[in-house]
């Protein structure tokens, strides 16, 4: 048993993060602290992906000259954590853009205080 | 494949800031704490042999994104934070670890990590190809930059012209188009 | 005065903070360069480089202040970065097209450029990592920390 936790330790390294993702984007009522909640999550599943690729003994993805299959680690799955991270950030930033314009309609970043003000409209 | 005691610590670590940054009641401590968890992150990914998504999580992670947090919280407020620690929420946490348990009960049914098995080693018509022809079809040698901009160019356009998207559409959002 | 108009308005140019820009900038200017134009034989590439960049400005936003180096830098040129990023590589695709392949298929270059096919896959490579991908990043990632300390509204700042 503890053998085989311990054989996929990242992978239930990636289990709990999930799990402290979801809990920020549930629990707290600050916009801001769900999105870093949703950033969380989203590092997890790289992680995931990046111990997918891994292969023991191996090297990272830079390849000999000649058409031999060396022992390196999978480059797909780098590729697409390469390419997840930067639209992480970009649609990251398009998140905080939109709270930025809900703060001047609404002077609070808490989401129980802006239903409660619209309630009240 | 057996734990290195530095995988170990790197992973308690990752944990440990990730609590931090959800319990943390300061937002400000929250951002911190994350661009630390980022850091943790990136050097677990040099780990398992990626370095170049070790580098762009550094680079994105820790970096942009910490100041567009703290940007963001410098243009609205900084909640007031008397206590540390915010309240639990016990019906999130239930959820949260019910979520957590049931995706933890399916690792086991996954190959351990980095054995013949895994999952992207053991197709060898996509990976070994790869590697195998990186060179001979492409003329680089680092097979991540050539599968990236050749192998699949056309998904990196759509990744950037997204990126350029986000752009236009900030500007839309915050009512700044206009060009003099 | 809320906590962060205090902040604000204690914002001091701290010689601590300048030496360490002014040493750091460029070396950090140059290794975002290095990581855009190394990317084909190490690891790196026009994502990571494009970012670097970009935080060179962040560094300079933060040590002057982010409306001087906005102005600075020039909401045009990085208008002009990432709108040309997207055309250089969105030319290139439809420049292989026209050549009778692939959207994106550099081997076509072989008719126009006298070199071996891997070496022309590789200028392609190139030509898409650092004019595309590098530019579009670099200068979307610049814009975004201007236009957030922006904030809402025209009149709050400088047109983008």
């Amino acid at each position: 048993m503890i053998e085989a936790v311990a054989d996929r330790l990242l992978y239930f390294v990636v289990a709990v993060l999930l799990g402290i993702g979801l809990y920020m984007t549930v629990a707290s009522p600050n916009l801001v602290k769900k999105v870093i909640g949703v950033n969380l999550m989203q590092t997890a599943v790289f992680l995931l992906f990046v111990t997918l690729a891994f292969v023991e003994g191996g090297s990272a993805p830079v390849v000999s000259q000649e058409a031999v299959a060396g022992r390196h680690a999978s480059p797909l799955p780098h590729v697409i954590v390469l390419t997840a991270i930067v639209v992480g950030v970009a649609v990251t930033a398009l998140a905080l853009v939109l709270i930025i314009r809900l703060y001047v309609g609404f002077e609070s970043l808490r989401e129980d205080v802006i239903q409660e003000v619209r309630r009240n409209d | 494949m057996s734990v290195s005691l530095v995988e170990v610590s790197l992973a308690a670590f990752v944990i440990l800031a990730a609590i931090g940054t959800a319990i943390f009641r300061d937002v400000m401590a929250a951002i911190v704490v994350f661009a630390a968890y980022s850091l943790g992150m990136a050097v677990l990914y040099t780990l398992m042999l990626a370095p170049d998504v070790a580098m762009t999580e550094a680079a994105i992670g820790a970096g942009v994104t910490t100041i567009l947090l703290i940007v963001t919280i410098a243009k609205t407020n900084r909640s007031s934070a008397e206590e540390l620690i915010e309240v639990i929420h016990w019906p999130a946490v239930v959820v949260a670890g019910t979520f957590t348990a049931v995706v933890a009960w399916t690792v086991f049914e996954f190959p351990t990590i980095g054995s013949d098995e895994a999952i992207a080693w053991s197709n060898p018509s996509v990976t070994q190809h790869y590697l195998t022809y990186t060179y001979v079809e492409t003329g680089v040698t680092n097979a991540v930059t050539a599968v990236l901009a050749a192998y699949r160019g056309f998904d990196t356009f759509g990744e950037a012209v997204v990126v350029f998207a986000v752009g236009v559409a900030v500007l839309v959002v915050l009512d700044r188009e206009v060009f003099t | 005065m809320s906590e962060s108009e205090r902040v604000r308005q204690e914002y001091t140019q701290s010689p601590i903070i300048l030496t360490t820009a002014r040493i750091l900038a460029p070396f950090v200017l140059t290794y975002g360069l290095f990581i855009t134009f190394h990317g084909a034989d190490s690891p790196g590439g026009g994502f990571q480089g494009g970012v670097i960049i970009a935080t060179t400005v962040y560094l300079l936003a933060f040590t002057f202040g982010v409306e001087p180096t906005s102005t600075w830098v020039g909401h045009r040129s990085m208008a002009i970065l990432a709108a040309g990023g997207v055309i250089i590589f969105t030319g290139i695709g439809f420049a292989t097209m026209a050549l009778g392949g692939n959207f994106l298929e550099y081997a076509e270059f072989v008719a126009i450029l006298d070199l071996p096919e891997n070496e022309v896959v590789k200028w392609g490579m190139e030509a898409v990592e650092i004019g595309g991908i590098a530019a579009i990043i670099a200068g979307v990632v610049m814009a975004l920390v201007f236009l957030t300390a922006g904030g809402y509204g025209p009149e709050r700042g400088e047109e983008p």
